[in-house]
């Protein structure tokens, strides 16, 4: 049976890191529901293997109870955090592995990685405004010309610097970093519009 | 790298594909406290954080959240399971015990009347127990030999896991003094740029304090020159219904063709508009402007005008910013017409 969560993994209030410093189990439990299905396709996205996800995502999950006393809500969002640890700790991991084929796209992980129906969980049932945020943030990035979406993946997802880029596609550094900046800066000016939304009383 | 330059390479800051010494010169010049370039990093980041929500989802396995929640729990009871599993569940002493397995009873009715017949059932029932009880001890050393392998299969790996924690303790320790290592290396870079911008800034500080004192200077000298001029002519402005408080004098020198304003009690002109001087022809004509702060007074030098003497009146209005060709709004100083 699927468990279904009222909460958005996008909207984890900082209260609910609070409590898990304080080593209430229920909360872990709460935390581990809202965020594990975003976490482990960020490690899935970046590893491509679902049992090396997973076992990155048990690591992850127990540097966060043991650091969460260190999460400073000045510094970003319980979730930005949640990410940025994961992305990172699944960069480690596959510069130690040293290898670099990696599929290009979301679709290349998907098609080549499907689980036994008896190991894993069902597509999970997703809170509205993390649907809402999705589907948004799809858009956006299908606005983008492939060249620059492409850039852009290869180094959120493989963490490799535009030099490094530059050698994988075959193209100038100059290229890569136009490519690199011109994509970020449309992405902040589409989003733009939801931060001072949000922002708003 | 120019601020503009650092500006620019931000996104790839934030995207994290920047090499380790063009990320240093960011984090230098953000510990300088460069609003805009924060407030841009701060966005950036938000754009990267916000990627992942593009990826199609996959749940994780279903046995995860035990594990973690187990292993959780286990390294919060480590005193009590230690406990537990540090003693031995068979001690020397009860190993021993089951060397020698307890006595069965066996007996053998004897009849009496063949003793020879009761002799051979003796030894028969006395080999028949050697024999069971030889093979009694050889079943249960074999069952304990096998609890024996299986406490030592776990034994071994709780120490592996054990092994692995502080492996991976070892890791995050090594990493943070490599850190701290690389912080302080910064650190040491940093505070040597600064106390070399912190030079340069003292110089640049000690010309700007030179060119102020030569500019200030200049209209004090022009002024003292212009008043040692014996043919000097002097015009007197008074505040208009705008500035009634306000007044205003002209110094003109037609040798020299040299000339200069003094204007007291002008309100200050705001942003976007400043004075205009203007010699009063049959069309005016405009001679130069200048600002008022809150409070200030103001001094003015002008270019000469080949028909200067011959202006009928001088006045001055407020313009837009930079100066009109003619008039365009109030005037708040005007002479007397000249005779």
């Amino acid at each position: 049976m699927t468990p279904v969560s009222p909460h958005a993994a996008s909207t984890i209030a900082p209260t609910l890191l609070a409590r898990v410093a304080k080593g209430e189990q229920q909360a872990l439990s709460q935390l581990y529901d809202v965020s594990s299905t975003l976490l482990f396709s960020i490690a899935l996205r970046i590893l491509g293997h679902r049992e090396e996800a997973a076992e990155l995502l048990q690591e992850v999950y127990l540097e966060i109870w043991s650091k969460v006393v260190r999460y400073d809500v000045g510094r970003g969002t319980p979730i930005a955090w949640l990410i940025t640890l994961t992305r990172s700790r699944a960069i480690d991991r596959l510069r130690m592995r040293g290898t670099r084929t990696r599929p290009t796209s979301v679709q290349a992980v998907n098609s080549h990685t499907t689980p036994p129906l008896t190991d894993y969980n069902p597509p999970p049932v997703e809170a509205q405004a993390d649907q809402e945020l999705r589907t948004h943030v799809s858009n956006i990035l299908s606005t983008l010309p492939q060249a620059q979406q492409q850039a852009i993946e290869l180094a959120y997802y493989e963490g490799l610097s535009h030099t490094e880029i530059s050698v994988r596609l075959n193209q100038p550094v100059e290229s890569v970093k136009t490519r690199l900046k011109l994509g970020m800066a449309k992405l902040r000016e589409s989003l733009r519009h939801d931060w001072v939304q949000n922002e708003r009383p | 790298m120019t601020h503009e330059e650092l500006e620019d390479v931000i996104p790839l800051y934030a995207i994290g594909t920047l090499e380790r010494a063009e990320r240093q010169a960011i984090e230098a010049h953000l510990l300088s406290g460069c609003v805009p370039c924060h407030t841009a990093l701060k966005e950036y980041q938000s754009v990267a954080v916000m990627l992942p929500f593009g990826l199609n989802m996959s749940a994780p396995p279903r046995g995860l959240k035990a594990r973690l929640m187990a292993a959780r729990t286990m390294t919060v009871a480590t005193e009590p399971v230690d406990q537990h599993t540090g003693k031995p569940s068979l001690e020397p002493g009860e190993w021993m015990n089951h060397l020698f397995p307890p006595e069965t009873s066996s007996r053998a009715e004897s009849l009496g009347w063949t003793l020879a017949l009761a002799a051979v059932a003796i030894i028969a029932g006395v080999a028949y127990l050697a024999w069971a009880a030889y093979n009694t001890k050889i079943r249960e050393d074999t069952v304990k030999l096998t609890q024996l392998q299986e406490q030592l299969t776990v034994g071994n790996s709780k120490l592996a896991a054990q092994q692995l924690l502080l492996n991976e303790r070892e890791r995050m320790l090594a990493e943070t003094q490599e850190e701290l290592r690389r912080t302080r290396t910064a650190m040491a870079e940093l505070k040597d740029q600064l106390i070399q911008r912190e030079a340069e800034l003292d110089g640049v500080n000690a010309q700007l304090a030179q060119q102020n004192t030569r500019r200030r200077s200049i209209p004090q000298d022009e002024l003292a020159a212009l008043l040692r001029t014996p043919a000097i002519k002097a015009v007197a402005l008074a505040g208009t219904e705008m500035s009634r408080h306000a007044s205003g004098t002209l110094f003109y020198d037609d040798r020299t063709k040299r000339a200069w304003f003094y204007a007291l009690n002008l309100p200050a002109n705001s942003n976007g508009t400043t004075y205009q001087l203007w010699a009063m022809y049959e069309k005016p004509a405009p001679i130069g402007v200048f600002q008022i702060g809150t409070g200030a007074t103001s001094q003015m030098f002008a270019k000469p005008l080949p028909t200067f003497m011959s202006a009928k009146k001088f006045a001055v209005s407020l313009e837009p910013s930079g100066g009109s060709p003619e008039p365009t709004g109030p005037l708040y100083l005007l002479s007397q017409p000249q005779s």
